[in-house]
């Protein structure tokens, strides 16, 4: 973001960061910036929190009415408690737990009400319906790889179909609202269903692989954290 | 709260070692006053339009995010998993605070919110950005836009 600030700066346009790592916008010293101490994925802190998100812009455009002949960088004052979490969230359907694809179908409706709910849904990069994502998955390295349509490198579709099965599950997992931090999400994703097993098959398959795209996505598919705990 | 040290290795090591040089030269373009502030936000989530080719590595072009486009309508194709994407998905505002600017606007603490906002894929080293940075600022002068909110992830 300091790289832009810089040359938009150059273009004639006065910037203002909103930074996440303290650490590098110290050393890129951009005109004007804010370093905010919320979670990386949430420069605006926390959903559906207005007033917050509001001082947030706020305070990064408050910098631009202060006169700068140096780099100024401010820290915001206040934090989040978005990584508290909520003790009473608990997935709100029942899991098939036959097979992947009987699990997938069973988070089907769930998804549905949660779309419902919000009229919103951040899923279909891969351009698959959820189903057919887990199936692509599922079958990417078998002896019987589904076909992949046209516009999109296999390797491609493979890592955005690993980002909709992981949006599918987690905006499911939001049906009933509540406010389970990203941690609570991602270790009922991880450890407690066939799809966070699959794609973890997935990853393990693709490092030890001879498809060398597919080696170089592999680092895209799962957070780090989340490979060195539970393979 | 995260912070560098609170980042899991080996990710924080990683980041810790990215390559931050400052620019010898470091432009400074003075501020407006406040009214007269025209604000687009220009995220570095790799965010698309449904129906846009996704971001991939190294991709260093931008897309453009206009008003009518609906919340629904915009995704994330980011190419790493270093961060969370659960409040995105639960509310668009966190990455992109496209409805708190209009709410500035109507409030009169800027003068208008940009109708366009831009999103890059930021796991792309800066000097690659140079020429899109250079175009997309040049798109947002001739739309009337004197001032950027740059928004990571």
């Amino acid at each position: 973001m300091s790289g832009l600030a810089h040359y938009l700066e150059d273009e004639g346009l006065s910037t203002t960061v909103v930074a996440l790592v303290r650490e590098h916008v110290a050393k890129m010293s951009p005109p004007r910036a804010i370093w905010v101490p919320f979670e990386m994925g949430r420069p605006f802190a926390t959903p559906n929190d207005a007033a917050l998100q509001q001082r947030v812009l706020k305070a990064a455009l408050a910098l631009l009415d202060e006169p700068t002949s140096e780099p100024l960088l401010r820290d915001f004052a206040e934090e989040s408690n978005d990584l508290q979490g909520d003790l009473s969230w608990e997935f709100p359907g029942r899991l098939d737990a036959g097979s992947v694809l009987a699990e997938a179908l069973s988070v089907l409706p769930v998804w549905e009400k949660a779309r419902a709910r919000t009229n919103r849904t951040t899923f279909g990069i891969s351009g698959f319906s959820p189903e057919t994502a887990v199936e692509f998955i599922q079958r990417y390295l078998s002896p019987d790889p589904m076909p992949n349509p046209k516009g999109m490198a296999p390797v491609s579709r493979a890592r955005f179909s690993v980002d909709d099965i992981k949006v599918f599950y987690l905006e499911a997992a939001l049906a009933n609202g509540g406010r389970p931090s990203s941690f609570q999400l991602n270790e009922w994703f991880w450890k407690q269903t066939l799809a966070g097993k699959m794609i973890l098959d997935f990853q393990d398959a693709a490092h030890l692989g001879e498809d060398k795209n597919l080696r170089m996505i592999a680092g895209s598919l799962v957070p780090p954290e989340r490979t060195y705990e539970y393979l | 709260m995260v912070r560098l040290a609170d980042i899991p290795e080996p990710e924080r090591s990683y980041m810790a070692g990215l390559e931050c040089v400052p620019y010898a030269h470091q432009p400074l373009t003075p501020a407006v006053a406040p009214e007269e502030r025209h604000v687009a936000i220009v995220s570095s989530a790799g965010l698309i339009v449904r129906g846009q080719r996704p971001t991939l590595g190294n991709d260093t072009g931008y897309r453009s995010i206009a008003t009518e486009v609906t919340d629904s309508d915009i995704l994330c194709s980011h190419v790493s998993v270093n961060f969370d994407r659960s409040g995105f998905q639960q509310d668009l505002n966190v990455m992109l605070p496209r409805d708190r600017l209009k709410e500035l606007e109507a409030e009169g603490v800027i003068g208008k919110a940009a109708d366009t906002h831009y999103a890059f894929m930021g796991a792309t080293h800066p000097d690659e950005l140079e020429d899109k940075a250079r175009e997309v600022g040049r798109s947002m002068l001739a739309l009337g836009v004197n001032t950027v909110v740059l928004a990571p992830v």
